[in-house]
Parts: C-alpha cells; sequence; structure tokens
C-alpha cells in the first residue's frame, strides 16, 4: 500500500528516543523535548494509520516483514488490523499526553524519559505485532520499566507495589511462555506467524488447556479477578504519566493478548471456557464497583473502577458473539481515554494540594472550573451516559449479554448502577462545596497540562457523538474473528 | 590418522597458549632481576597474556573447519571443541582484562596470577577437545590444581584461604570419585575412548560394575557444573575468592564441565537410562533450590553464586531434552550467560573497589554515583533474569522451547516459575542501585575496566537483538556431536 514502513516509526521511535536521552539527555530540557518529538512522531504515525487503514476491504494492513531468526522461523512481522489500530490510536493518545504531563518531572528527568519510552516500544510493538514471539518479546520489554518508573517516581506503598505488579505480570508470562512453546510444536510448521497459527487446527483438548494458559497469563494483565490486587495498588503508586499509560494502556494489552492468542487461535477453548470467563467478568464488574465504593482515596476509585469496567471487556468476550465483541473492544479504547483522563485529572490534583483523600477535597469547581468541567466529562464516560465513549461501549456489550442472558445481564447490572452511585458521590464531594484547605492552592492549568486534559475529554465526547468510523474499525477487525467462532 | 608433526599443528592454539603462560613467567623474572622495585604494577604483562589468548583465538578460527581425530582417538577437533575453544578464550582474556591489578599489595606476584589464568585455561580448552577418560583426567588436574592456587591468592584474606581449603578438599574427592569410576568403566569395557565406550556399551547389557562407575563418572562432573546435589562448595569458595577468580570459576569452569559432560553422555552413554528423567530433576532441583538459597543473601557474590547453581539449572533443561537442538539451546546458553555473568563481576569489582563492600544494602543509591556501572550490573542482572533486547531472553526461550519438544514440559513449567523467584531477588538489587537517595561522590571507573563491561554488554545486547551468529554456531556444534 505504500512504501514508508509507518508502523516500524510508531514502535520504534521510542525506543530510539529512549536510547538517544540515555547516551545525551542532560539537564531537564533535552529529554523532554526528544520525548515529546517522539511522541509526535508516533501520534502522526499513528493518525495516519487510523486515516488510511481500509476498513472495507479489512485483515492485516500496513505489513512489513523481515526475517529475524530464522533457525527458529522467527521474524519480524508488524501489521494491523481493525482491533489494533485503535489500540494505536489509544496508545500515541496516551503516550503524548502523559508526555505532556509528566513535563515538570524534574527528579532525574532522563531516566524518566528513557524509562517511559521504553516502556512505549514495548506496548505499541504487542499492537503491532504479527508475530507471536515478537509480540512476546515487546511484551516482556514493558516490564522492567514499569517497575523502575512507579519505585522510583512512585509514592504510597511504592516499593511493594512495584514488586507486586511485576511479579504479576511476570508470573502471567511465565504461563504465555509455556503456551507459546506447545503451540509452536503442535503447529509444526517452524513459524511463530500469527496469521499460519490463525490457520491451523489444534485438536479440542489441546485448544482448552492451552487457551486456559493464555487467558490466564494475558488475564493477570487484564486484570482477572482474582488476580487483579496487584493493580489498584500499581494504579496508585505509579507517578500519573504511568498510572495513565498502566491503567489506560497496559491492561489492554492483556484483553488483545486474550483476543489475538487465546481466542483467535482457540475458538473451541473460548467456548469451553466461556462461562467461567462471564463469570469472572460479572465478578470484576461487581466487585470492582463495590471496591470503589469503599475507597477514600482519589485513585484507588479509579483504580477499583478500572478492575470493574474491564470486566465488560471479558463479559463481552464471553458472549462470542457480535456485539459482545464489539462492545469489548469498544470499551478497551473507551475505558483506556477515560482512565487516563481521571489519572491526569488526579495527578493535577494531587501535585497541587498534596492529598488525594477525598474527604480533604472539596469545591473545586470553584477553583478550577476547567477542571472540574473535565472530571465531569470522565465520570459521565466511566457512567457510560450517551454522548460519550463509554456508552457506546457499554451499550453494545449490554446488547451482547442480553441476548444471551438475561440474569447475567442483570448482575452486570449492578454494575452501573454502583458504578454511577461512587462516581456520582465523589464528584459531589470534590466538585461541590467550598473549596477546602487543600484545594486553595488549586489554580486553572497551564496551557501544557491543560493540553492533555483538553484532548483526552474532546476524544471521549467525539468517539461518543460520532462513534461511527470506531465502529467500521473495530468490526472491521472482528470478522474474521467472528466467522471462526461462529463457524467452529 | 595424521602423523605427529601435522597433528601437532592441529594443537597449535593450545600450545600458544600454554606458551604464553610461560613466556609471561620468565618475562616476569628477567624484570625482576633488573629492576630495584620489584612491587610495581605490571600491567604489560596481562596484556601480553591477553595477546597470547587472542593469537590462540586467531588459531581457532583458522582452524574451524578441521574436523579430525589425533593420536588414536584421544583428542577431537570438531565444531563443539572449536565452540568451546572460543568462548574459554574469550572468558579467559575478560578475566584477564579485569584482574590487570589483582589485588592491592599483590603486584609483586601478580605474572603468577596471569600465568595460572591463563593455563587454566589452557586445560578447559584441552578438555573441549578430550575424548578419552585419561586425558579428561589430566586435564582436568590442569584446570584444577591451578583455581586451587588461585581461589586462594589473597593468603593474608582467612576467607580466601578456606576458600581454597574447601575447593581443595572437594578437588580431591571428586577427583578420587572420578578416577574409580573411570576404571571401574575401563575394567567393565575394556576401552578407555570415548566413541568407543558408546559402541561397546551399545552392545551390552548393565552390569552393576559399569553402572557403578557412570554414576561415579557423573558424580565427578556433577561438582564440575555446579547441579545439585554437588553445588554445597559454590557459596563458600565464591565468596571467598579473589573477585576475579570468582568471575572465572563462575563460567569457565563450569562450562568446561558441561562441554566434558556432553562428548561422554552423547557419544558414549547410549544405554537405555531415562536420562531426560536424570537430568531433568537435577535441572529442576538446581533451578529450585539455588533460587531459593539466592533469596535470603544478603552478600552479592553469594547471591551470584547461589544464582549460579540455579542457572546450571537452566542450562540442564537444554541437556535434558537430550535432543540436537537441546544441546545448541545449552550451548547458545552457556554464550549468553558468560557475557552476562561477567558483565556482572565485573561491576562487582568496580563497586567493591569504591566502596570496599560486597553486601547489597551498600548499593544504595550508587546509579548516580556511577551511572555506567550500574547500568552494566543492571544489565546483566535483567539478562540472567531473561529479560528481553538481552541475551539471557533469548537464551531461556530457546532452552524452554526445545525442552517442550522433548515433551519435558512439567520440566518448563518448573524452569518459569523460577525465572519470577530469580527476577525478585535480581530486582532488589536495582533496586538498591536506582531508588535510594545517597553520597553524589562519581566513582571513577578504570578504562579496563571499562571496557570489559563495553565487550560483554555489546555481547549480551547483541546476543540478545541478532542471536542467529550465535544460534548458527551452537546448532553446528550440536549437530557435529550428535553426527560423530
Amino acid at each position: 500500500m505504500n512504501t514508508l514502513p509507518v508502523l516500524s516509526i510508531v514502535a520504534l521511535t521510542p525506543l530510539a528516543a529512549a536510547i538517544l536521552i540515555g547516551a545525551f539527555g542532560r539537564g531537564t530540557q533535552l529529554p523532554r523535548v526528544l520525548a515529546l518529538v517522539a511522541a509526535t512522531i508516533c501520534l502522526a504515525g499513528s493518525a495516519w494509520v487510523w486515516a488510511t487503514y481500509d476498513r472495507a476491504a479489512g485483515g492485516v494492513q500496513f505489513v512489513e516483514s523481515v526475517r529475524w531468526i530464522p533457525s527458529l522461523g522467527i521474524s519480524y512481522i508488524v501489521g494491523v488490523d481493525g482491533i489494533s489500530v485503535p489500540m494505536l490510536a489509544l496508545m500515541a493518545l496516551v503516550m503524548f499526553t502523559g508526555v505532556l504531563v509528566s513535563w515538570n518531572v524534574d527528579e532525574r528527568p532522563r531516566l524518566f524519559f528513557a524509562l517511559l519510552l521504553l516502556l512505549v516500544t514495548g506496548v505499541f510493538g504487542v499492537f503491532v505485532s504479527v508475530d507471536a514471539f515478537l509480540l512476546f518479546f515487546f511484551y516482556e520489554m514493558a516490564v522492567v520499566p514499569m517497575y523502575l518508573l512507579i519505585a522510583i517516581w512512585g509514592s504510597t506503598h511504592k516499593d511493594y507495589a512495584a514488586m507486586k505488579l511485576t511479579l504479576f505480570l511476570f508470573a502471567g508470562s511465565a504461563l504465555i511462555t509455556i503456551a507459546l512453546a506447545l503451540v509452536y510444536w503442535q503447529v509444526g510448521a517452524s513459524t511463530f506467524d500469527l496469521r499460519i497459527w490463525a490457520g491451523a487446527n489444534f485438536p479440542p483438548g489441546f485448544q482448552r488447556w492451552v487457551f486456559l494458559l493464555m487467558f490466564v497469563g494475558f488475564g493477570t494483565l487484564v486484570p482477572i479477578w482474582p488476580l487483579h490486587t496487584w493493580s489498584p495498588d500499581g494504579h496508585v503508586a505509579a507517578p500519573t504519566a504511568v498510572s495513565m499509560m498502566h491503567a489506560g494502556v497496559l491492561l489492554k494489552i492483556g484483553a488483545y493478548g486474550v483476543l489475538r492468542l487465546g481466542m483467535t487461535l482457540f475458538p473451541e477453548g473460548l467456548r469451553d471456557w466461556a462461562l467461567l470467563i462471564a463469570i469472572i467478568g460479572a465478578i470484576n464488574v461487581v466487585y470492582g464497583a463495590l471496591c470503589a465504593m469503599n475507597q477514600t482515596d482519589l485513585k484507588y476509585v479509579i483504580g477499583y473502577s478500572s478492575v470493574s469496567h474491564m470486566g465488560y471487556v471479558l463479559l463481552g468476550f464471553a458472549m462470542i458473539d457480535k456485539f459482545g465483541l464489539q462492545g469489548a473492544v469498544f470499551q478497551m479504547f473507551a475505558h483506556g481515554i477515560m482512565t487516563a483522563l481521571f489519572f491526569a485529572l488526579i495527578g493535577y490534583v494531587y501535585e497541587k494540594s498534596h492529598t488525594r483523600q477525598i474527604a480533604d477535597i472539596s469545591g473545586l469547581m470553584s477553583r478550577t472550573p476547567l477542571v472540574a468541567a473535565a472530571f465531569v466529562i470522565a465520570s459521565a464516560a466511566s457512567m457510560g451516559l450517551p454522548s460519550t465513549s463509554g456508552f457506546v461501549a457499554e451499550l453494545l456489550v449490554y446488547v451482547g449479554i442480553i441476548g444471551r442472558s438475561p440474569l447475567l445481564a442483570a448482575i452486570a447490572f449492578v454494575g452501573v448502577v454502583v458504578t454511577a452511585a461512587y462516581l456520582i458521590r465523589m464528584l459531589g464531594k470534590i466538585l461541590l462545596g467550598e473549596p477546602s484547605q487543600a484545594v486553595e492552592r488549586i489554580v486553572d492549568p497551564s496551557p501544557v497540562r491543560l493540553a492533555p486534559m483538553g484532548i483526552l475529554a474532546i476524544t471521549i465526547m467525539t468517539v461518543g457523538i460520532f462513534p461511527a468510523t470506531m465502529y467500521q474499525t473495530i468490526n472491521a477487525g472482528i470478522e474474521p474473528l467472528l466467522t471462526k467462532l461462529m463457524g467452529g | 590418522m595424521a602423523d605427529p608433526t601435522v597433528a601437532l599443528t592441529f594443537l597449535a592454539p593450545e600450545i600458544i597458549v600454554a606458551l604464553t603462560g610461560a613466556l609471561v613467567l620468565v618475562i616476569d623474572l628477567i624484570w625482576i632481576r633488573s629492576t630495584d622495585a620489584p612491587n610495581t604494577p605490571r600491567p604489560w604483562l596481562a596484556y601480553l597474556s591477553i595477546a597470547g589468548l587472542g593469537l590462540a583465538a586467531g588459531a581457532v578460527i583458522g582452524l574451524a573447519g578441521v574436523q579430525t581425530t589425533l593420536f588414536e582417538g584421544i583428542v577431537i577437533l570438531d565444531p563443539l571443541s572449536t565452540f568451546f575453544k572460543l568462548l574459554f578464550l574469550a572468558i579467559g582474556m575478560i578475566v584477564l582484562l579485569i584482574s590487570v591489578d589483582p589485588l592491592p599489595g599483590f603486584s609483586k606476584w601478580s605474572a603468577e596470577f596471569f600465568a595460572l589464568i591463563v593455563w587454566c585455561t589452557l586445560g578447559n580448552m584441552l578438555l573441549a577437545s578430550a575424548a578419552e577418560l585419561f586425558t579428561i583426567f589430566l586435564c582436568l588436574q590442569l584446570t584444577s590444581l591451578p583455581l586451587i592456587v588461585l581461589i586462594g591468592y589473597a593468603k593474608r584474606d582467612p576467607l580466601s584461604s578456606e576458600a581454597s581449603l574447601k575447593y581443595l578438599l572437594l578437588v580431591l574427592v571428586s577427583t578420587a570419585v572420578l578416577l574409580y569410576g573411570m576404571t571401574l568403566v575401563y575394567g567393565a569395557l575394556g576401552t578407555s575412548t570415548i566413541s568407543e565406550i558408546g559402541k561397546v556399551l551399545a552392545e551390552q547389557r548393565l552390569t552393576p560394575v559399569l553402572a557403578l562407575g557412570l554414576v561415579l563418572l557423573l558424580t565427578g562432573f556433577g561438582f564440575k557444573i555446579t547441579a545439585v546435589p554437588f553445588q554445597y562448595w559454590v557459596p563458600d569458595v565464591y565468596e571467598g575468592a579473589p573477585s576475579p577468580v570468582t568471575a572465572f570459576l563462575s563460567v569457565g569452569s563450569k562450562f568446561a564441565g558441561f562441554a566434558l559432560a556432553l562428548r561422554i553422555i552423547v557419544t558414549g552413554l547410549d544405554i537405555p537410562l531415562n536420562w531426560h528423567l536424570i537430568f531433568g530433576v537435577m535441572a529442576a532441583l538446581s533451578m529450585t533450590l539455588g533460587n531459593l538459597g539466592a533469596l535470603r543473601q544478603t552478600n552479592i557474590k553469594r547471591m551470584l553464586a547461589y544464582s549460579g547453581i540455579a542457572q546450571a539449572g537452566y542450562l540442564l533443561v537444554g541437556l535434558a531434552a537430550l535432543s540436537e537442538m537441546g544441546i545448541a539451546s545449552l550451548l547458545f546458553y552457556t554464550a549468553a550467560y558468560g557475557f552476562a555473568n561477567l558483565l556482572a563481576f565485573t561491576a562487582v569489582i568496580v563497586f567493591a573497589n569504591a566502596t570496599g563492600s560486597y553486601e547489597i544494602s551498600d548499593y544504595a543509591g550508587l546509579a548516580r554515583r556511577a551511572p555506567l556501572a550500574s547500568f552494566a550490573l543492571t544489565v546483566a542482572l535483567l539478562s540472567l533474569g531473561g529479560l528481553p533486547l538481552l541475551a539471557g531472553f533469548m537464551a531461556k526461550f530457546y532452552v524452554f522451547l526445545f525442552a517442550a519438544q522433548a515433551g519435558l514440559i512439567w520440566l518448563v513449567a518448573v524452569g518459569v516459575v523460577n525465572s519470577v523467584i530469580a527476577l525478585y531477588y535480581y530486582l532488589r538489587v536495582i533496586w538498591q542501585l536506582y531508588v535510594p537517595e545517597g553520597s553524589l561522590d562519581p566513582i571513577s571507573v578504570a578504562p579496563r575496566a571499562g571496557l570489559a563491561m563495553s565487550v560483554c554488554a555489546v555481547g549480551v545486547f547483541a546476543i540478545g537483538v541478532f542471536p542467529e551468529p550465535v544460534l548458527r554456531a551452537s546448532q553446528m556444534a550440536a549437530s557435529a556431536l550428535f553426527g560423530g
């Protein structure tokens, strides 16, 4: 289609920038400027992919393929389909806004931005890989930068949270290692090319157990209950930009992995475990929401709300039908943007007021109407109100669930109610009333800090009001999967 | 069969190495006679040794295509021996580079230090080529005896002397066991060349005497490769030995054990025993006990010692697969592990020179004082932990991949779980380096140490990102073993 290796540019620019920063990034100015340049390149590249991906044709596009480790049939193959295109856009947006949010990081900025960009390369790489080994390679690249980012620049039990998160993710990838080795020999074609893997026929027993390995391995990252405990701790401890990336994008890698390496390869396996996934999804939704209700720290509220919202993704997966899948992928995008906005806002409030306790914050509306408005938009998306991206996502998932199991829909609906309850309560407390002492110091953010909030809020509204393009993209992506799931 | 003079040209690398050691000693004697200050450091002696090993490496490469046996089959030249010889020479050169000034106050005897390392390397190289039991025995002595002296080199340090004595006892015991095993095997089969043993064994039933001989033989190697249950000596000796010697022990000596074990097991031991299970259990125990032991360590050298036991376990996973590609993955692992471990030890030496401590808690905040050395240690530990962009990721993946091919899923499961445990204690060190605030006085890194770290780091990254050449070489070496 075109000769410019746009996907490699998107995936590897952050790596190049990280190396440059590591080698030459003295002072505070150079690292952040380089990071912003890299983020801009990635954003432009992702936008280009978004604009020119041929939705009517569907399938894997922008393919680049280079032989990498021929003795084992491993190749560097990148490409995107309708599922990865929105993920790429999500990551690019979160990266760009994350760099802006971190503009004022003055503690060891060189190391900070180098690690941040390394993390970003890993995430981009996962979304563009068409080779299972390459995907896994990128996935593991994200682990250690995350650890150091939280351990050095984090807050609240950061050492504990960072280690817990890293070990959970690594334990998940341990399962994935086993699964990859099993699939490689089962296919027996000396290749890790996912397109060939997807065409292979796996025996039912094999599908059942390897799917489970993949589901639990990647699911740790989703995070599935009861393996979710690292996630709220991690969100809370991480510095703002990392929380944004972490909740916004990293959780999606988990869901994306389940989709790509689990469901696509093993439709039988998915059917075997659909009930379990649905139950776990419902628990995620309700339990996450109830936990969020009980939190006093703003970041913990959003941390648990992520557990709850990712439950919808699982529910969508478990429905094995068109609406469920569409809703799940839509939710991956919607939740990513929404939660990134939340963390950007909380990060700003915390930086100025040095507290995240709901009890200490009130009257934000009168001090800084812009931040307050952004809080409302994010909450609206979180509650799934119309005209936000969250509405489309949750609607699709519900349509999927009701078609299958009204009981499950009723249970999951409890989650919606509880979500509304804790968010409205939180909004009422922190936005309304007289400004508390902590809030006195807060003013409207500077343009550099306002821009990320604006970009994310506008994305929520745009996708919510004009969901058609996103819908078509996702549709193009899940079409082959759906045929396979239905046909088998 | 080549005539003896031609045969000697095939041994050119070994001869060069042997002469290098002698030359270093002689030149040093002449120099000491002609000077009034015998205590001045003589780094040029180390450079001379390195040059000698480099020359030998050139000779090995020049002979790379040769595939033959010499002297009635007691020495063999094949891609496997080439692979290991290059590895041993590389290790020897890096160790010499980091021991240019081995210990403060010992400059007077530095020539002996270098010469012993050179000869120890010679022993390792010969082991890679030895194909007959009593030749193997002699070569083993050639590597072990210099090590006893090297480990006790810091003679004013009680830990060093203790380590040396422990190693001496270990060598005595394992030598006795090995020799006993060899005589039993020879007595039972009437031959001592490995290929003949293989042929005779294929036609013979396993008698108790023979079985005992084989078990004793393997026990002898077990000590060398530091696998469970032969690992007890490792932590104390690694801790007490001067650091460059520990570095040398942790890779050179261990790989020599593997070089030997591979040849004997694959070529010689064609008997109906469940080797998958035997080596699988050894691997699982080594990984698990090594990693659990490392969890509790507060001293970096002891931690690396336990981690080395665990790494021997990962290497054994490749052996347990007992397939051509399994062995290839083992060989690949040795290269990856070698660079990473030497890198780790170099950084540890840099820190020890600056802080005088091997306690992990004294590493607090070193990243700000010595950013490059901290980065080097981080890279080394993450490679040992098996993270991507680094050699260890590829190595672990291959080992597991081919163990899975052999159906050893349980072993892969044990291995990956162990990787998680290992990451915990590696990350704890990295945490110390990067997270706590500490003093900001920069630590100066000697150019030699910087060079050694750069070479190793380049190796770790190169193997981690473009593994194909090393993988090719490993496959060639492994297939020679199975083809021959």
